[in-house]
């Protein structure tokens, strides 16, 4: 478990934040730039005191402990690789200072794919390159917390895909708990398992991802792409139909056929826009998936246009967005069993290892 | 790995090691022609190395009172001399009176104006409306202190006073005449003779001042046999001779 | 000396010329070397520390630039002369004397010229990224470690300027030697101080010409090499 509180005031603002989560795992800050998440990480590391500040992980006390002794890895924004050196002497920096560990040179540079880089000099890396090597030299010094703040927010989108594969092997291969700050929703929903949302410098919720995707009390569900996240296992292949069986506990949902094999653990993101809800078993329909649910919770948009309806299905939650015309003409309110459907073609998947 | 580099050569660097015997004399800024000159012979006899420091006396004596390694000091003045005797510096059975010296008005050769020393002298008429007597600094320099005795005994130093180029050494001095910032100054005679544009106007009759001797000493915080021996050897004919070459006096 | 005699020189210059000029070489090399390590640590304080007396610390490091030079000699011969409270210790403790050896007049030359290498290192310090120095902190880098490995190597091109600079100043420091380490030839009479000799000598023109050329050829060689050893051409 990570416990943090914090309270500090600077250059008139104020924060208060506090957070538990469970370790290990990836434990997601998402809110605006400018909320507090770069302080509370800066704090986390021990480069900023704060007026306040407890940090316990996993039992031990570590807001004493000086940066350097702290064992507190960190992936900054800007990479900040040191210029004078090689990309294999920034990356034994780390590797010779924080004492053995579990994280072996070769394997960091493996699983980051920097095997062809370690002679250069960090001038001559792309963007996308120079943060695989922060990350490789934040893991070589064994560090019993990774932070990553907005570590591909410095990056176009092509770098940052070329970059969440790797984010995505490091997070179920590595055991210790890493920190996670971003404003990308999308970023957030691919890596987290905790979701710590900050606002103008508090903690406005914390919870589970998948927990937290669904509710309908948060900022996050006025989102336009607001959506739900279920975790599941592949089960099976259809190829004659092209479709393949994700188990999300009681539950199956159908997706276009992909080609992890059966068994790989892959995470579904599901649009709440893109949810039908229906009261009786429609028929003649193309929608693949209709999975049985309840309604957990009703709300209207800032408009009232708009209906953001929290579901709990056999094997996680989901939000859908209707107009409130039909959740009038539904009579959707808590309890109230429904009818999830979800276009196969609407679900986005990733390989959560 | 230029730091390494730099480094090596740092120790390589030999300290300055002399010999044990070499002669380090401070000696007043006047005498500095004579005693190279007695150096050379000294040494042409197979004796030790002599160094000189060639400074004014005071500034001389204010280095030994600190501690300055000198072995054998040759003061302009006995006042200085005193002053060191005063802090036990000196063996004080080696001092002794060296060469004399005597004051005189310089002024450029071409155009060179006499000066009368004495009642209703010219000196003044020399400098012109508004040139300066260049003069070593009467607060310290030995020469400046005569030339003030001799100035004031002759009834001179209300008016001259306002019209003095104090320098920091009579040589200074000196240059200054050489130079033509100053139309006339007092130096000693030695110091005309070194200078082939100048020439002397006047000489001030020994009574205006204090007798001009060198006293020379050897110190007593290094008391070599060297140092006692080339002091002997400043009294010795030979030597004598290359002072009376260069304009000194019997002491 | 031996190091010294393998060099031959394009012009003929007199044994006790020669001596000066080696003389003021390796003065100056000892007031770099000692000064180069203390001059690194004060820069550091200046650009990166906070703490009560910086301010102080700052006056006391410049004040030698701001002083006349006779009078940082001055007040070296009251505190390092042999009535000096440190200088008399350090007679009576090792029989080591400053005041009139060659050692004192690399210690003149070395707190002269310890403003120009603070400077220039400082501004070089100040020019490194901190935010490089907290990721080392966060990597395990302790404050030397940081300084060694970052700071440093980064700074590297404004110390060699410094260490350029202050080789050369030392080479023409005049009003401080004179006055703490005298004028003595073999032992304190540097380059500037056998030029002022000299001059203060009938006929001695040709003397200073000589060695002023010696002065000039190594200053312009001192500019030189710092031009080569600067950012721009490391980079």
């Amino acid at each position: 478990m990570l416990r943090v509180s914090l309270e500090h005031r600077f250059a008139g603002v104020s924060l208060t934040m506090a957070f538990e989560a469970p370790t290990p795992g990836v434990i997601a800050l998402f809110g605006p730039s400018g909320a507090g998440k770069t302080s509370l990480m800066n704090a986390m590391a021990g480069l900023l005191r704060p007026h306040r500040f407890r940090m316990e992980l996993d039992g031990v006390p570590l807001e004493r402990r000086r940066p350097e002794y702290r064992g507190v890895g960190y992936v900054f924004q800007d990479g900040r690789l040191f210029p004078h050196m090689s990309v294999r002497d920034n990356l034994r920096y780390g590797l010779r200072r924080g004492g053995a560990g579990p994280v072996k040179f070769d394997d960091a540079v493996a699983l980051l794919g920097i095997g062809a880089l370690l002679g250069r000099r960090p001038r001559h890396l792309s963007g996308g390159e120079r943060q695989r090597v922060a990350i490789g030299r934040a893991l070589l010094s064994n560090p019993r917390l990774l932070l990553m703040d907005e570590p591909l927010s410095a990056l176009d989108q092509a770098r940052r895909d070329e970059i969440l594969p790797y984010l995505a092997r490091l997070r179920s291969v590595l055991s210790i708990p890493i920190v996670y700050a971003s404003h990308s929703l999308d970023e957030v929903t691919r890596l987290a398992d905790t979701l710590v949302l900050i606002e103008a410098g508090r903690v406005v919720a914390a919870g589970p991802l998948t927990e937290m995707t669904a509710r309908v009390d948060l900022p996050l569900a006025l989102r336009e792409d607001a959506g739900g996240v279920l975790r599941g296992v592949v089960n099976s292949h259809l190829p004659e139909r092209g479709l393949t069986a994700i188990s999300c506990g009681a539950d199956f949902v159908w997706v276009p056929q992909i080609t992890a094999p059966p068994g790989t653990g892959v995470r579904l993101r599901v649009p709440a826009r893109e949810v039908i809800l229906a009261v009786e078993s429609p028929r003649g329909i193309s929608v693949t998936n209709i999975l049985q649910a309840h309604v957990v919770a009703v709300a209207e948009d800032a408009a009232g246009h708009a209906a953001l309806v929290s579901l709990e299905l056999g094997g996680g939650a989901l939000l859908a967005r209707v107009t409130r015309d039909a959740a009038e003409r539904l009579r959707l309110a808590p309890g109230r069993p429904v009818l999830a459907l979800i276009k196969a073609m609407s679900v986005d998947w990733h390989q959560e290892d | 790995m230029i730091f390494r580099v730099f480094f090596a050569c740092l120790l390589l660097l030999p300290f300055g090691a002399r010999a044990a015997d070499t002669i380090t004399v401070f000696a007043a800024a006047s005498l500095t022609n004579a005693m190279q000159d007695i150096a050379t012979l000294w040494m042409a006899g197979g004796h030790p190395k002599v160094v000189f420091s060639f400074e004014s006396s005071g500034t001389l004596a204010q280095q030994i009172a600190h501690g300055a390694p000198a072995n054998v000091f040759v003061s302009a003045d006995e006042k200085w001399m005193d002053d060191l005797a005063k802090r036990h510096a000196l063996l004080a059975a080696s001092r002794s009176d060296l060469v004399g010296n005597s004051l005189v008005v310089v002024e450029p050769k071409q155009g060179l104006k006499p000066v009368k020393l004495g009642a209703g002298s010219n000196l003044l008429a020399v400098l012109g409306p508004d040139g300066r007597l260049a003069v070593g600094d009467p607060a310290h320099v030995p020469a400046g202190i005569y030339a003030r005795q001799a100035l004031q005994k002759m009834g001179l130093w209300e008016v001259a006073s306002a019209r003095l180029a104090p320098a920091d050494s009579v040589r200074a001095a000196l240059r200054l005449v050489e130079l033509g910032e100053a139309p006339a100054g007092i130096v000693y005679g030695t110091d005309v003779k070194v200078t082939p544009s100048l020439g002397i106007a006047g000489i001030f009759p020994p009574d205006t001042h204090d007798p001009i001797r060198y006293p020379v000493a050897v110190l007593k915080a290094h008391n070599t046999a060297a140092a006692r021996d080339f002091v002997a050897f400043l009294h010795t004919q030979p030597a004598q001779d290359v002072f009376l070459h260069w304009g000194f006096t019997a002491p | 000396m031996g190091f010294y005699r393998t060099v031959t020189w394009p012009w003929p210059l007199s044994g006790d010329e020669q001596e000066a000029v080696y003389l003021s070489l390796r003065v100056a090399a000892r007031a770099v070397g000692f000064g180069l390590p203390l001059a690194m640590i004060v820069a550091l304080l200046l650009a990166r520390g906070r703490f009560p007396g910086r301010f102080l610390l700052n006056a006391l490091v410049h004040l030698p630039l701001m002083l006349p030079p006779v009078v940082t000699g001055w007040l070296l011969l009251l505190v390092f002369g042999v009535e000096g409270p440190v200088g008399a210790w350090l007679a009576a403790r090792f029989g080591v004397h400053l005041a009139f050896t060659e050692s004192g007049a690399a210690l003149a030359c070395g707190v002269m010229i310890f403003p120009l290498m603070v400077r220039a290192i400082r501004l070089s310090v100040e020019a490194v990224d901190p935010r490089l120095e907290q990721a080392a902190r966060t990597l395990g880098a302790h404050w030397v470690d940081r300084f060694l490995t970052i700071t440093l190597p980064l700074a590297g091109p404004g110390v060699l300027a410094a260490v350029v600079m202050g080789y050369t100043a030392s080479l023409g420091e005049f009003g401080a030697v004179i006055t703490f380490a005298a004028n003595i030839p073999g032992q304190t009479q540097t380059l500037p101080l056998a030029i002022f000799s000299a001059l203060e000598t009938q006929g001695g023109e040709a003397v200073a010409g000589r060695l002023a050329l010696v002065s000039v050829f190594l200053a312009v060689g001192g500019l030189v090499l710092a031009e080569f050893l600067s950012p721009r051409r490391l980079k």
